[in-house]
């Protein structure tokens, strides 16, 4: 791992020994992995396809649990919590490659459903999800529902709803994988404002090794494991 | 948005299959209203007779079925004969077909008894004597016959000339057909005998007090039960059956209701995995999905319920006006029933959606992401 990329930041997420397992052990998606990562850091994770990339996402995201290892945020074992809800809730936001909006809801109502978790009122609500709709350029499709919206439109919306509760961290799975090149730079552009300005850490999968190329770190995954760790320097040479 | 108008866009999703559980649980809701209603009906509107006439102890042998079984009148003379008895008289009170209407109360009246007090005459006249073959018809009971003053009834083999028609103030009396005991006993075969023996005590005797004449009655009819006029149809084993039969009725409809909810809401939560998982994704605790779930099954309920209670009350205004109920009794439609039934629907929403929302509450965000 190389120390200096890591910069000053303190310590995200430590993981030892992060294993997982389907259908009782005969599927391995995860098969020993160790990293950490540190706050402010954009890391890419990249591999080819079934290499376990968005399965240790999830994990990250503690939308699922590993069969063996640890994984820590901030120094708090979440691979052992019981009820995550607070930490999905409060600490991260998660973008998804299919956007996950939910069809009978409008673009603000999407923004709004994380803050149920927070004690916003509903006034609060609505104006924070205004707001967030306005910084990513949506202030006009507030009332529409996600089937009125183009993908790249969609995705927005999703990165706005995984800001509703001010996380720290970004987690993107495949964010541009469903989107035409246009719409994947502004979704870029978008990831990359909110780290360089609001300082947030990024994790992002990805095949597209041209995004890869814009994160401060790249981890490489095969087979469940990771292979190599780089940093833009390492890239060039 | 709030909460509820979460739990609202899940259940309008899917409008035709919420009609459909919606008009399940109406139905059923209707049902409890309908027969419940009629059985406290049934209560009341005797407790009203009982008010209306005077009459603070009954004497009856309440064993048999929704009439009391006959017993000898000579009781009478026994019973007035007791210490804080004021006054008394004696019926004979039967339960018959009357030409076209299936079930009518013939009330056989003492001549001269207090039960003749409060009969308004509106048409003709009383009968004269305790030996007239004549009847005189409360005014519902002349609506369901069809009769006026001076037609004939056939009571079982006797053709009975209509000498009057009049208001008791009270349904049950108002549906009754009217005559004197004795001719009643001739007619039925019944001489010498009765099956109420109606009691009134010195105005302002306490309860107590009469409470132990009710208890020295017993002493002296072992085989019937002198009761207070609030307690005497509650204490009927014949409306205690009608009861239990209403409820047991009710019960089942409660049911098929509670299973047609849960299987709504069980396919909700099947058809919305994905949908919970991202709400579990974005952070919602497990009990705010089990709560959602609550929220759209009770819901659910309130609606059937309140939907329910006006098919109910609909069906007892119809029944109310049926030859067969017509006189009989007053349906009961009061704001504790109706509220009893919404409860109901309500706890067979909450209770239909426990189930299904444990289920989804279990849910693995990934994997219900990835469905």
């Amino acid at each position: 791992m190389n120390e200096a990329s890591k910069g000053a930041g303190s310590v995200v997420y430590e993981a030892h020994g992060l294993k997982k397992n389907y259908d009782g052990g005969q599927v391995a998606a995860l098969r020993g992995v160790d990293f950490d990562i540190r706050e402010g850091e954009f890391v890419a994770i990249v591999g080819p396809s079934g290499c376990g990339k968005s399965t240790l996402l999830q994990m990250l995201g503690s939308l699922d649990k590993p069969s063996e290892g640890s994984l820590s945020y901030r120094g708090r074992l979440i691979s052992a919590l019981e009820d995550p809800s607070d930490y999905r809730s409060t600490e991260i936001g998660f973008v998804f490659q299919s956007f996950h909006l939910l069809p009978t809801f409008t673009v603000s109502e999407n923004v709004q459903i994380p803050m149920f978790e927070t004690g916003l009122s509903r006034g609060e609500r609505e104006v924070r999800a205004h707001e967030l709709l306005v910084s990513v350029g949506l202030s006009h499709r507030l009332k529409h529902f996600p089937s009125e919206l183009s993908g790249g439109e969609r995705q927005r919306v999703a990165i706005a709803r995984s800001l509703a509760n001010r996380p720290s961290v970004l987690l993107a799975d495949e964010p541009t994988g469903n989107l035409d090149s246009e719409n994947a730079a502004h979704v870029v552009e978008l990831l990359l404002k909110l780290h360089q300005e609001l300082g947030m850490t990024l994790v992002l999968v990805t095949h597209d090794l041209g995004i890869a190329a814009l994160a401060t770190r790249t981890i490489r995954m095969k087979d469940g494991r990771v292979v190599n760790e780089s940093t833009p320097l390492t890239h060039a040479s | 948005m709030t909460f509820f108008t979460v739990v609202v866009r899940g259940l309008i999703r899917r409008p035709v299959r919420t009609g459909l559980t919606l008009l399940g649980i109406s139905i059923g809701i209707g049902a409890v209203v309908t027969l419940v209603g009629m059985s406290w009906g049934y209560e009341k509107s005797i407790g009203k007779q009982l008010d209306v006439i005077g009459i603070d102890v009954v004497v009856s042998n309440m064993s048999g079925g929704l009439m009391p079984k006959v017993f000898d009148e000579t009781l009478q003379d026994k019973v007035a004969a007791l210490p804080k008895v004021a006054d008394t008289t004696t019926v004979l009170m039967l339960m018959l077909s009357i030409e076209d209407a299936p079930m009518m109360m013939v009330s056989g009246r003492e001549w001269g008894g207090f039960t003749w007090e409060k009969l308004e005459v509106l048409e003709g006249r009383l009968p004269k004597d305790d030996k007239e073959f004549a009847v005189v018809l409360g005014k519902l009971a002349a609506e369901v016959l069809k009769k006026k003053v001076g037609d004939t009834v056939q009571i079982e083999a006797d053709e009975l000339p209509v000498v009057g028609i009049v208001d008791g103030h009270a349904v049950v009396e108002n549906g009754a057909v009217i005559l004197s005991l004795s001719v009643l006993q001739e007619i039925s075969s019944n001489q010498g005998k009765v099956n109420f023996v109606d009691v009134r005590v010195p105005e302002g005797t306490p309860e107590k007090e009469v409470m132990e004449l009710c208890e020295t009655v017993n002493g002296l009819f072992p085989e019937g039960r002198a009761k207070l006029a609030s307690e005497v149809v509650g204490t009927s084993q014949g409306y205690r059956l009608a009861r239990a039969m209403s409820w047991s009725t009710s019960l089942l409809a409660i049911i098929v209701g509670v299973l047609g909810v849960m299987n709504t809401m069980l396919m909700t939560v099947f058809e919305r995995t994905h949908e919970i998982g991202i709400l579990l994704a974005v952070g919602w605790k497990r009990r705010r999905i089990l709560y959602m779930v609550l929220c759209e099954s009770a819901l659910l309920g309130f609606l059937g319920g309140v939907t329910g209670v006006g098919l109910g009350a609909l069906g007892l205004k119809i029944l109310e006006v049926t030859p067969a109920i017509r006189g009989l009794l007053e349906p009961d439609l009061s704001p504790k029933l109706l509220l009893t039934s919404v409860a109901i629907a309500v706890v067979v929403g909450v209770v239909s959606g426990l189930y299904p929302g444990w289920r989804s509450s279990r849910l693995s965000p990934s994997r219900a992401l990835n469905l």
